[in-house]
């Protein structure tokens, strides 16, 4: 499905639910109501205001839908989703299975993500003209697992190529890195969401390992989808651009509804990941071989232009 | 893909007899169901809604199918975002700015 993404950034508001719509109303002043969405349109609720109120309907009506209520902390970053339970209807047998899928498919498949990303890597730096050689000779390098690290050598490269050498990939930086963490937060919120419709427990991840990530899964599999961030918050910066702004954020939440090149013909970016995620599920019960990933080279309309829409 | 030949909007528009205290009953639950299925209302008993989808109209359509009353008419009109685009809206005799589609994104 290709749904709303709503963001709520002003301290005075309160939502709550009015039939099938979700309501924003101001808390000064008039009191106004300032719009109403369908809820079964919401893709996610981004919540980045501290004065925000909300009801516990609103909660629940938007956990029964699967849509996440994100929470978000200083700089943009994502410190908190709140997820359904129960978001598919075999769920318990899917989870069961990615449980039994042994570390041989684990790395088979954390190898296959890795190549999507570096050539998504490879199409951000072939768009804005800087070379892709060392990214595109990295590919064929990565073996199962990656044990090498390729996808963190790759890393290394691409920021420099992409940005300039002084970049440096900071979460709590200013500038670029608030747009690419903001970029990321919006990617990561849509990834979730395709995770728990499939059926797919988020903690279970195929490579990121960190303790205390309960969204490893979700981490691993918006990797090949950050280049296409990276390469918005490229252009913006190259428009003059390099603060959040509600026109800079209007801009990368754009980034899901763009097009992609699937086997399955183009795509919006949302409805890749929700591919991706349905194609793990069916690797994991053995009904197909391979990840659904998107086909190398960057959504049509942001490949050619180097100017942000 | 996104474009204005396939984003839709949907139009519901029923008359439905309200003589007897079931039959409001039942007009009243049939216009809360619109509205739980994220129908606005444009005027009395004409509902609207965008959609994304050619798909999800489809399914909105059988939604609707369920929840239809016993007596009364109904008419489902579908069309898409170009089409709706020309629609023209007077208030009094002051012509109204046409209404968009909803952003994909929106910021509160």
């Amino acid at each position: 499905m290709i749904g709303r993404t709503v963001e709520i950034a002003d301290d005075r508001r309160h939502l709550f639910v009015n039939r099938g719509f979700m309501v924003i109303k101001d808390t000064e002043g008039e009191r106004k109501e300032l719009g109403q969405v369908p809820l079964d349109d919401i893709a996610a609720v981004i919540a980045n205001a501290h004065g925000l109120t909300y009801t516990n309907n609103l909660l629940v009506a938007l956990a029964e839908r699967g849509a996440p209520f994100v929470l978000c902390g200083p700089n943009h970053n994502a410190v908190g989703m709140l997820l359904p339970l129960d978001g598919h209807h075999v769920q318990a047998k899917r989870i069961e299975a990615q449980i039994a899928a042994g570390l041989p498919m684990h790395k088979r498949l954390w190898a296959a993500v890795v190549k999507s990303k570096l050539e998504q890597q490879a199409a951000a730096l072939e768009a804005v003209a800087a070379p892709t050689a060392p990214l595109q000779a990295l590919v064929a390098k990565v073996r199962s697992g990656d044990p090498e690290n390729i996808e963190g050598q790759g890393a290394r490269r691409y920021w420099g190529l992409l940005f300039g050498a002084e970049f440096r990939r900071d979460q709590s930086g200013d500038g670029l890195n608030a747009l690419l963490n903001y970029g990321y937060t919006i990617v990561r919120s849509a990834c979730a969401r395709a995770v728990v419709a499939a059926g797919l427990h988020p903690s279970i991840g195929l490579h990121h390992s960190n303790d205390a990530n309960a969204m490893r899964l979700v981490d691993d599999l918006m990797e090949p989808f950050r280049p296409i961030v990276d390469l918005k918050v490229w252009q913006l910066h190259k428009a003059g651009e390099s603060h959040v702004t509600p026109d800079t954020k209007r801009a990368l939440v754009r980034v899901l509804y763009d097009d992609m090149q699937t086997a399955a013909g183009v795509t919006p970016v949302m409805v890749c990941m929700q591919r991706l995620a349905t194609s793990l599920a069916q690797v994991y019960l053995g009904e197909r071989a391979k990840l659904d990933l998107p086909l190398p080279g960057l959504p049509l309309a942001l490949a050619g232009s180097f100017e942000p829409d | 893909m996104l474009s204005g030949y396939r984003l839709m909007w949907m139009l519901v528009m029923f008359d439905l007899p309200v003589v007897e205290k079931a039959e409001r009953q039942a007009a009243t639950q049939f216009r809360n169901a619109l509205l739980d299925m994220g129908f606005e209302m444009s005027q009395f008993s004409v509902y609207m809604r965008f959609c994304a989808s050619q798909t999800q109209v489809d399914t909105l359509c059988r939604t609707v199918e369920r929840a239809l009353p016993s007596g009364g008419k109904v008419h489902i009109f579908q069309f898409t975002d170009k089409q709706y685009e020309r629609a023209i809206t007077y208030r009094g005799r002051s012509r109204q700015p046409t209404q968009k589609a909803p952003d994909q994104f929106d910021l509160f």
